[in-house]
């Protein structure tokens, strides 16, 4: 008399509709991706073709190959990662002490700045372009990974003070008032406790940053010139390509973000307490 | 779990390796840089020999760097596909004496970039490449160079007064000049042919004529085979102002609301039963052409030429249709400007000159398909393809009742605004079959508005006029 009763119909009924519902978002994502992807690797006469084959007939590297050799594309690649990866240092280096404040110390309009704070994201850039490109000449930061990166900063900071200051609102407040007592400091109870408590918060607070900055068009493509970054550069090549150059591409943006979210997904889970066995 | 990830993430890794693995272009480029150097010794004999018109003509391709011009950085809403850049840099731009750097851009970037330029004072951009309707906009900021000196020397260049008088921006002084041009017309896929109507002949078709092939391929194969770029992509607003409102009315504006724009939308109507109902979706006919989804199309040029290309064996190139009143057509002219914050001036203005030359204009056709504006004969130069639109486009502007309809001159910053009045016109009469008197009245007077703001006087076809052009 060892074998545990059955689950109840009705349970076993809403797992397999838990089940389903999570394989069709999966699929919903996957789908085109996978269809990107096998339009990128066949021949032009193939991807013309009407109706489109869902299973890849000819495998061929022509249309990918020329896009990526094309004048500037491995350049942009370049760029786009120097601008994101300054970008995730310059927003986590003054995101997180703002965030820290919040979490940590009531101090009169708090609120206010609160709000403040997400009000940034309220000016469009579009209206702002042509004083941004005027002012960036004149300071020389105009066409460089640093000038764009600063304006993905002031985009990206609202979200990482927000996220950071509720990831730090988790560190119990507690735990560094004891490492104090101790004998810590203030900034080395920061640093050896709650710091490595926020880490993987912080972690996944920066891909956001990143991805973020991997993906803005606007301002990199009106604030570069010869140093483009890749989804500034496609913007402009795409809109006009024929299909097979869309579908490449299309590919070629999508494949570094998602190599970049499987290396970071167990941080990314994290910051919704999912935890990874 | 994590293995089969590690797997597959290692996988697409390697499939962009053995992709970039490929032989790189800009490998093949430093390689010609090389020999270019080498070449150096012989610069200063043909420099002397340029100008004068002696039959050294291969000499003169390999060596073509006669002084350095240094860095000319260029600007360009044109040719900006990822093959056409390529092209652009690899070939068209190639012998020119100096360091050319094209720069791809959309219009509003482009336009942003060169008035934040003119306002810091202080440039990167030397040479502008773009449409017409791009021009007015950076003339009234003041940042655009006046180019009339460069006029006497382009005499030899043959290139029509009217195209560089739409380049004066109504002004008396040169502000671009025409550097290439293009031009929309019909393709058809040669399986459409034998449903042709008895006695069309498909060079000089009617639009009637054009709808009775479409009834014919439509009874034939229960398809409906017609197409037009009527997406948001698309330039169905073109073929709303050069095409058929010229054939029909005789005139862009001015017939806007008139019996015969009536009878005109009362027969567009008629013909859209047989166009694709997807047509709402096109935006470059030569993929629909391609993938057969339709057989006979109208398009720019440029965005056909990938069929004839592809497939010249497939199609065929003719003239648009015509109407009651002639053979409306549209030319577009590209321009080349240079703007006032400009950090090398001197290489711009060469920059102009070698666009112009007969090779280069030759090589522009061979390369992004569009035509010389310069008097050169080039038939001979260019692939079957390319010839076969070469044909139609010289076939439709050379009819006997050509109705040349230009670009909207003189709305300056609202030059965007007319093309969604005759495209909300074509959505409500067609799409959502609206009363068309009405609907040409409502939008007549938005166009009256238009244009009595601007105080655009009329433009060809249109008769001309001293003040504002006015609607009958």
């Amino acid at each position: 008399m060892t074998a545990r009763p059955a689950p109840p119909l009705s349970r076993r009924l809403s797992r397999v509709l838990v089940y389903l519902a999570a394989i069709l978002v999966a699929l919903y994502i996957l789908a085109p991706i996978y269809l990107i992807a096998v339009m990128a690797f066949s021949p032009r006469a193939v991807v013309y073709g009407y109706p489109k084959p869902l299973l890849p007939t000819q495998i061929s590297l022509e249309t990918i190959s020329f896009f990526i050799n094309s004048y500037g594309i491995l350049d942009s690649v370049k760029n786009s990662v120097l601008v994101a990866v300054f970008t995730l240092v310059i927003s986590l280096a003054i995101g997180a002490p703002a965030g820290y404040a919040l979490a940590r110390y009531i101090f009169p309009g708090g609120d206010i700045y609160r709000i403040l704070i997400l009000s940034t994201r309220a000016f469009p850039v579009v209206i702002l372009s042509i004083p941004l490109i005027t002012t960036y000449i004149s300071w020389g930061l105009d066409d460089s990974a640093l000038g764009v990166a600063l304006l993905h900063t002031a985009m990206a900071l609202p979200t990482t003070i927000l996220v950071t200051s509720s990831i730090f609102v988790g560190v119990s407040k507690d735990l560094e008032e004891a490492a104090m007592t101790m004998g810590c400091t203030r900034a080395g109870a920061f640093r050896r406790v709650a710091l490595p408590l926020a880490l993987p918060g912080l972690a996944a607070s920066a891909i956001f940053t990143f991805m973020l900055s991997w993906n803005e068009v606007f301002a990199a493509a009106i604030l570069t010139l010869q140093n483009q970054t890749l989804p500034a550069r496609l913007i402009v090549q795409l809109n006009q390509s024929p299909i097979p150059f869309r579908f490449a591409g299309g590919f070629f943006i999508l494949v570094p973000a998602i190599v970049f979210m499987l290396f970071a997904r167990r941080y990314l889970f994290s910051l919704w307490g999912v935890k990874l066995r | 779990m994590k293995r089969v990830w590690a797997v597959l993430a290692l996988v697409t890794i390697l499939a962009l390796v053995a992709a970039c693995a490929a032989p790189t272009p800009q490998v093949i480029e430093k390689v010609v840089e090389k020999t270019v150097v080498v070449e150096k010794p012989v610069e200063k004999v043909v420099q002397a020999t340029v100008v004068v018109e002696k039959p050294v003509e291969k000499v003169v391709q390999v060596t073509a760097a006669p002084a350095n011009y240094g860095k000319v950085t260029i600007l360009s809403t044109q040719a900006n596909p990822v093959e056409e850049q390529e092209k652009m840099r690899g070939v068209v731009l190639k012998a020119f004496p100096g360091k050319p750097e094209f720069i791809g851009m959309e219009e509003p970037a482009l336009i942003d970039r060169v008035l934040a330029e003119a306002k810091a004072g202080k440039g990167t951009a030397d040479v502008l490449i773009s449409l017409h309707g791009t021009y007015p906009t950076l003339l009234a900021a003041n940042a655009l160079l006046d180019l009339s000196d460069m006029v006497p020397n382009l005499k030899d260049r043959n290139i029509p007064e009217a195209f560089m008088k739409l380049g004066k921006l109504g002004t008396d002084k040169q502000y671009y000049i025409p550097v290439m041009q293009a031009t929309y017309i019909m393709a058809a896929n040669k399986k459409a042919l034998q449903y042709l109507p008895a006695g069309a002949n498909i060079d000089a078709l009617t639009w009637e004529q054009l709808r009775d092939w479409g009834k014919n391929i439509t009874e034939a194969t229960k398809e409906k085979k017609l197409g037009f770029p009527a997406s948001d992509r698309g330039l169905m607003h073109r073929f709303l102002q050069g095409y058929i409102y010229p054939s029909y009315t005789g005139g862009m504006v001015t017939g806007f609301k008139t019996k015969e724009a009536e009878a005109m939308w009362t027969f567009i109507k008629d013909l859209w039963q047989y166009v694709n109902p997807q047509a709402t979706t096109y935006g470059f006919m030569q993929e629909q052409l391609l993938s057969e989804e339709v057989w006979v199309a109208f398009d720019h040029t440029a965005r056909l030429v990938e069929a004839f290309k592809q497939k010249p064996n497939d199609f065929v190139a003719f003239p648009a249709p015509k109407g009651p009143k002639g053979l409306g057509f549209m030319p577009v002219i590209v321009g080349v400007a240079i703007p006032k914050t400009a950090p090398n001036p001197e290489g711009a203005k060469q920059m102009v000159r070698y666009l112009l030359q007969d090779e280069v204009q030759i090589n522009i056709l061979r390369e992004i398909a569009f035509f010389p504006v310069t008097g050169v004969s080039y038939p001979g130069y260019v692939t079957v393809g390319i010839r076969m639109e070469g044909e139609a486009v010289s076939k439709q502007s050379a009819s006997p009742d050509a109705l040349p309809a230009l670009l909207p001159v003189g709305l300056g910053a609202k030059g965007g605004e007319i093309n969604k009045i005759y495209r909300d016109a074509f959505t409500r009469i067609v799409l959502k079959n609206e009363d068309i008197v009405k609907v040409l009245t409502e939008e007549g007077a938005n166009l009256q508005k238009l244009l009595d703001e601007t105080g655009a006087p009329c433009w060809p076809p249109d008769p001309a006029s001293t003040a504002a052009c006015q609607l009958k």
